[in-house]
């Protein structure tokens, strides 16, 4: 008999390891294993992210700069948050007589309780839009909590290991979002386009919608909380022979420049099964 | 000594790629930096190690994405496999060679990489993504490839010194 050349060996080995650690990762066995092996990795990787965004700030902003652009920093975050009070108070404004009863339930509420977490990587897929931050269920996040930043909603939590977790954005087309608009009082669902663009579908065809109309989450189907800035109307796709209207939005966020996100931690989402085909 | 170094390195190239090279986009291409070593020290002539290099870096790669761990370490191995094919023959004569090899393996790769996503049942727009993440980043990897060539080939001669005949 042929003796296999031990390249043919090598190769056969390599593949069936890689094909067990796939098997294992699908069967959910991997994951104690990852989340130890996850530790030194994710150390290194926020030791990296951390000195690559202030490096970053140094090189993006000249020296002379810098003190500026902190005060300019803390206004904007400060004018963010000003901007979403204005906005709450609208919405409470504007739903006051249909929303009284249950204002005062939402008051008896605990507020929303937030933990601040460094953005550490994106996915390494470019097929995939999702960032990874640094905290996992060490930190208390689990699985479907809604990350946000003072900006607006970022995405939600789609895999948690111990020391870290990664967000599913809401650009990412698999991730869809109930919204409404803040004038109109209109619902629509939003979707990422395969080209990263946010359309509202399923607008009901006799809303008036308008250019620049604050878009917020619905909180209808229990995956968000109601009321987080989604983003503002780009462009109103209206055909009298569809069955809805479309919007196209121009997120509040800018995610290519995420370094620090929230988590709502107090935030139980509501799981569905998905049906079997 | 190659997977002394290598492994450390390749898990490094890992989370460059993930943490500094996120916010580094061509269009939506990325340069693949693992896939660059792999195929670096495949041509330098230790094909064999980068298979090995292949299989951790993948997995590295798959921990800090939304894929399954393990796929990418199949595609590595396999582009490593292709690069043996080549190993020590035409390199040494041909220059142009890491472009070559580099424009196939970053096509088979994100081929297969797309591949794997539409087996998890994600929606895929071919020409959007052949147009803005494919060709991208085969082209970054272009540019990489003779560089990244010539520094594992520096490498492997430091830690393997090629035996001269007196």
């Amino acid at each position: 008999m042929r003796r296999l050349p031990p390249r043919v060996i090598i190769v056969s080995v390599l593949l069936i390891i890689a094909l067990g650690l796939l098997i294992l990762n699908l069967s959910g066995f991997l994951q104690p294993v990852q989340d130890l092996v996850a530790r030194p990795i994710i150390s290194v990787q926020t030791w990296f992210a951390l000195r690559f965004s202030a490096l970053r700030d140094v090189l993006t902003s000249p020296r002379d700069m810098a003190t500026l652009r902190g005060e300019v920093n803390r206004l904007e975050a400060e004018n963010a948050l000003l901007q979403q009070e204005i906005i709450s108070l609208r919405e409470q404004a504007a739903e006051a007589d249909v929303l009284a009863a249950l204002l005062n339930y939402a008051r008896s509420q605990p507020q929303s309780r937030y933990l601040a977490t460094n953005v550490i990587g994106r996915d390494v897929s470019p097929f995939i839009r999702s960032i990874l931050i640094g905290g996992g269920s060490d930190a208390g996040i689990s699985k479907g909590m809604p990350v946000v930043t003072s900006r607006g909603l970022v995405g939600r939590v789609v895999e948690v290991f111990a020391t870290y977790s990664r967000v599913q954005l809401i650009t990412d087309p698999e991730n869809a979002v109930n919204v409404k608009f803040q004038e109109s009082r209109t619902e629509g669902v939003l979707t990422a386009q395969l080209n990263g663009e946010l359309v509202v579908d399923l607008i009901d065809l006799n809303a008036e919608l308008s250019q620049g109309e604050l878009v917020l989450t619905s909180g209808l189907g229990g995956k968000y909380p109601a009321d987080i800035p989604v983003g503002r109307i780009l462009s109103i796709h209206h055909r009298d022979y569809d069955l809805f209207q479309q919007a196209t939005i121009q997120s509040s966020v800018e995610f290519d420049q995420l370094d620090i996100v929230l988590v709502i931690t107090n935030f139980r989402p509501l799981i569905f099964e998905q049906p079997n085909p | 000594m190659a997977y002394i170094l290598g492994i450390p390195l390749v898990i490094l190239l890992a989370i460059f790629q993930s943490t500094l090279l996120g916010t580094f986009q061509f269009l939506e291409g990325r340069p693949d930096l693992v896939l660059l070593a792999v195929i670096g020290w495949g041509l330098a002539g230790g094909s064999e190690e980068a298979m090995v290099w292949g299989l951790v870096g993948g997995v590295a790669l798959d921990m800090l994405s939304g894929v399954p761990i393990g796929t990418t370490s199949i595609i590595l191995i396999l582009i490593a496999m292709l690069v043996s094919l080549y190993e020590d023959r035409i390199w040494e004569a041909n220059f142009l060679t890491p472009l070559g090899i580099t424009l196939v393996g970053s096509l088979i790769f994100h081929i297969m990489s797309l591949g794997v996503i539409i087996l998890m049942g994600r929606e895929i727009d071919w020409s959007y993504m052949f147009s803005r993440v494919i060709l991208p980043s085969t082209f970054i990897n272009l540019l990489l490839a003779i560089p990244s060539a010539q520094v594992f080939k520096v490498l492997r001669n430091r830690l393997y010194p090629p035996e001269v005949e007196i």
